[in-house]
């Protein structure tokens, strides 16, 4: 199961990975506003609510205040005790704004508001019909109660985190629904390449074994020079055929890790692509020591194959590659086409080519880049355009034989 | 020592004189002493109907100089046994003292705690 992902995860190109991460960062924000938009209506409406609850309050207080005003002016002046209540503060004003009798803490007041609230108080404004003891103008005033804010918050917090799971797994089914018309195209290319490669290698060996067994002695040089095209001409299909064999049918096998001899293995190949580089007048340098690493052979070949390939087909006619082999790094440096640097991490991506008019499926780098990142190992392209590539690759510690 | 203690008498008594004898206590009690609404109760329905101090003397001197039912704050019960008021005698000035004095005794402001 987890191959399964982890391969369906490479199958995704870096554009296509960025047009995901734009489409969920996109989402993301567009889910934020949503929310936040609802948050404050949320909030406006419970506010509204609340005031429109508190004004009620309000005006059952000055009501109540009326009466009592009412009492007191015909009791006037046997009675002259302002009448108060534990539940609220009041004052009263005549109709010139000027103050009769005030209990408010804030004696600043605002005649051009019915209902307001400030610095932590509510204040209403009543009218009165009859001018009891001569006020024109009641005003009730409580404090502010705070409770309801924190639980509308609250509210708006809990009910905004649920939603936003929600939309988020929403989220992940448009993104499956989005991405898999994609991976189904690249699956189908994957499965074409596979169905194809089986009908390669029994030509291609048969091929390659005729060519190894001719008599070269007793050829003309005309037809030797036929026998070598042959030769290089198969070698070329047969590397494609180990590139897609490993890309379609081992690379999800186990590894079978043991210590290998770089020195020789590189020996090996260089010999193995010599006739191939000879046709293209290219010459190998070699600066090799001698060193080991802890890999399965297989994946180490294929990796140092693609490397000399790619030296040998972005090179120019009579250049040439340099192979430094050194204790704990390689170095693979070709005098080629070289690469533009905005381009350069693009190359390891699958079905990337940089020049049509050479041959491939743009798999090598790929397949380079998968072994690297299963061992950890640690790869870095420095290219000059014009000038040519020199690819290192430095093993990890504890890969590498220390004697 | 002695001037000054006479002069001091003399004040005294010429400004209690001065209350005493001041327009609102000699135009307006006698009458209104005999009159079943005190002049307390016909303050407080002035000011139930005209609520500020300066709504309350304006409307007031305007009604003590031109009596009219219509503009008249009583019950219409005492219209019918008293009818309304003659019209008032007293200059501006007497009028204005009058009133302020009547204001000033009955202020609602000052009594209530």
């Amino acid at each position: 199961m987890s191959v399964s992902k982890s391969r369906d995860t490479n199958l995704l190109r870096s554009s296509e990975k960025s047009s995901l991460r734009r489409f969920l960062i996109l989402y993301f924000i567009l889910v934020v506003i949503i929310l936040s938009l609802w948050g404050i209506f949320y909030f406006q409406s419970k506010e509204k609510l609340m005031r429109s609850t508190q004004q009620t309050i309000l005006s059952n207080y000055a009501h109540e205040q009326i009466q009592k005003l009412r009492e007191l002016h015909q009791e006037f002046p046997k009675n002259s005790t302002y009448p108060r209540s534990q539940d609220f503060r009041s004052a009263i004003y005549d109709i010139e704004r000027l103050k009769i009798f005030s209990t408010l803490d804030d004696k600043d007041i605002d005649f051009t508001k019915r209902f307001y609230r400030k610095n932590g108080i509510i204040r209403l404004m009543t009218y009165l019909d009859d001018y009891y003891l001569g006020a024109k103008y009641l005003f009730i005033e409580i404090d502010e109660d705070t409770n309801w804010y924190k639980s509308v918050i609250i509210d708006i917090l809990t009910l905004g985190t649920i939603f936003l799971i929600i939309f988020a797994i929403f989220g992940l089914f448009f993104v499956k629904i989005f991405l898999d018309p994609m991976k189904n195209s690249i699956r189908l290319l994957d499965d074409f390449i596979k169905d194809t490669t089986h009908e390669l290698n029994t030509p291609i060996s048969a091929i390659l074994a005729n060519v190894e067994m001719m008599n070269l002695d007793i050829m003309s040089d005309r037809n030797k020079k036929k026998i070598a095209r042959i030769n290089v001409a198969a070698k070329t299909v047969s590397h494609l055929y180990h590139d897609l064999t490993y890309l379609t049918l081992n690379h999800n096998r186990e590894s079978k890790n043991e210590w290998v001899d770089l020195k020789t293995l590189f020996e090996d190949r260089v010999e193995y692509f010599a006739i191939l580089a000879s046709s293209k007048k290219v010459t190998f340098e070699l600066d090799l020591n001698y060193s080991t690493i802890f890999i399965d052979s297989v994946k180490i070949t294929r990796v140092i194959d693609n490397l000399i390939s790619n030296a040998i087909k972005y090179n120019k006619r009579n250049g040439a590659i340099e192979i430094t082999l050194r204790k704990d790094y390689f170095i693979v440096k070709d005098s080629g086409i070289g690469i533009e640097s905005e381009k350069v991490n693009e190359i390891f991506e699958r079905y990337t080519r940089f020049n049509t008019s050479e041959g491939g499926f743009g798999i090598g780098l790929n397949i380079v880049k998968s072994i690297i990142d299963e061992y950890s190992l640690k790869i870095s392209v420095s290219s000059v355009l014009r000038e040519g590539t020199a690819i290192r690759v430095d093993f990890l510690k504890g890969t590498v034989d220390e004697k | 020592m002695k001037n000054k203690i006479l002069l001091l008498i003399f004040l005294t008594l010429s400004l209690g004189a001065k209350d005493n004898n001041s327009v609102y206590n000699t135009n307006c009690i006698p009458c209104h002493e005999h009159l079943p609404y005190s002049l307390q109760k016909i303050y407080m329905l002035y000011l139930k109907t005209f609520s500020g101090e300066q709504t309350f003397k304006a409307s007031l001197k305007a009604f003590l100089k031109e009596p009219l039912e219509e503009t008249s704050v009583m019950p219409d019960e005492w219209i019918e046994n008293f009818s309304v008021k003659e019209r008032t005698t007293l200059s501006d000035k007497e009028l204005d003292e009058a009133i302020n004095s009547y204001w000033e005794l009955y202020d609602v402001r000052n009594k209530l705690h």
